[in-house]
């Protein structure tokens, strides 16, 4: 069928806190530099407007816009890679983000689609987003990440 | 009718060998998979049985193992015990584990499953609970609670 084969990342993962405690980690400049490598989101989260992901050293590494915003269940973000030509080109991806309380837990789904044929912003987002994850359900959960530093190898490259 | 792949990847805070032994550990599992554990000589060419821990002759999910290179990689062929031995049934799971930056990255692939199935269904669902909560158990000693009993027939997946 059209549309279902387009270019397209899920991710699933359940972390041992509250949707409170796991919007305030996406949503927190200081919280998000501790599990995203050094690098934090530039926002206010509002719907309409602008919304950008910056490198520790400042640069823009992604931007857009906040598409959705409903705290602390659903963020849905408009979404452009900035730092490589080859992956600007491909225009504006679409970022929901859903937390669900289940079982003394929270289920975060992580849904990642690019209106196109094929992409490779995708393909570069689906190395990343495992490792943030992986990186903020341990943070949350030990109060400390799996994956230390700020740069991973091949970080500018793959995310 | 080209088959589905299911990959999930997540990093953990241990060594390869732990998670190697998460795998086949059924005091493990038993928290971690859904009061299940997971039993074969894990050699090649050998059969595998996941399990209900508590009554082994609930056959969960079954096949035999294709690679057994501890512990780095594991693959297996899967299927649901009614369907052992229909080839159209049976997929295929590679475990690869790799060390990462002083800890581990866990591949999980999925493949060669009946597109639109239950099995595939049961498996998208089921993988990231079951991974997430392994890799609660090995960082901070205790699995997630939800995979710590046994899985009911609605909701929860087939097989995983």
């Amino acid at each position: 069928m059209p549309g279902q084969d387009k270019p397209k990342f899920v991710y699933v993962t359940f972390i041992r806190t509250t949707p409170e405690k796991l919007w305030s980690a996406l949503t927190n400049p200081d919280f998000t530099r501790r599990y995203w490598f050094g690098m934090h989101h530039e926002t206010d989260w509002k719907p309409g407007s602008s919304w950008r992901l910056l490198f520790a050293d400042g640069q823009v590494a992604d931007a857009g816009e906040i598409v959705e915003a409903d705290p602390p269940k659903l963020l849905v973000i408009k979404w452009r890679n900035e730092f490589k030509p080859e992956l600007k080109s491909e225009g504006y991806s679409r970022c929901a983000i859903e937390i669900e309380p289940v079982d003394g837990a929270v289920k975060l789904t992580i849904t990642h689609v690019m209106d196109r044929d094929e992409s490779k912003f995708i393909e570069a987002v689906s190395g990343g987003w495992p490792r943030i994850l992986s990186n903020l359900k341990s943070l949350l959960e030990t109060g400390d990440v799996v994956l230390k530093g700020r740069h991973l190898p091949g970080d500018h490259d793959e995310r | 009718m080209s088959k589905a792949k299911f990959v999930y990847v997540i990093y953990i805070h241990t060594t390869a060998e732990k998670v190697w032994n998460a795998l086949i550990d059924p005091e493990m599992t038993r928290d971690y998979w859904g009061l299940a554990r997971n039993r074969s000589e894990w050699t090649p060419g050998s059969v595998w049985r996941h399990e209900d821990y508590e009554d082994a002759e609930r056959l969960l999910v079954t096949g035999s193992v294709l690679e057994s290179n501890r512990p780095r990689r594991l693959v297996l062929t899967w299927a649901h015990p009614d369907d052992a031995g229909d080839a159209a049934k049976t997929s295929r799971v590679s475990f690869d584990i790799d060390p990462f930056m002083d800890s581990v990255r866990l591949a999980v692939t999925h493949e060669e499953l009946e597109p639109d199935s239950a099995m595939l269904h049961g498996i998208s669902a089921g993988w990231p609970a079951v991974l997430s909560s392994m890799k609660t158990l090995l960082e901070t000693g205790a699995a997630r609670p939800m995979t710590q009993r046994r899985w009911g027939c609605d909701a929860q997946p087939r097989g995983v």
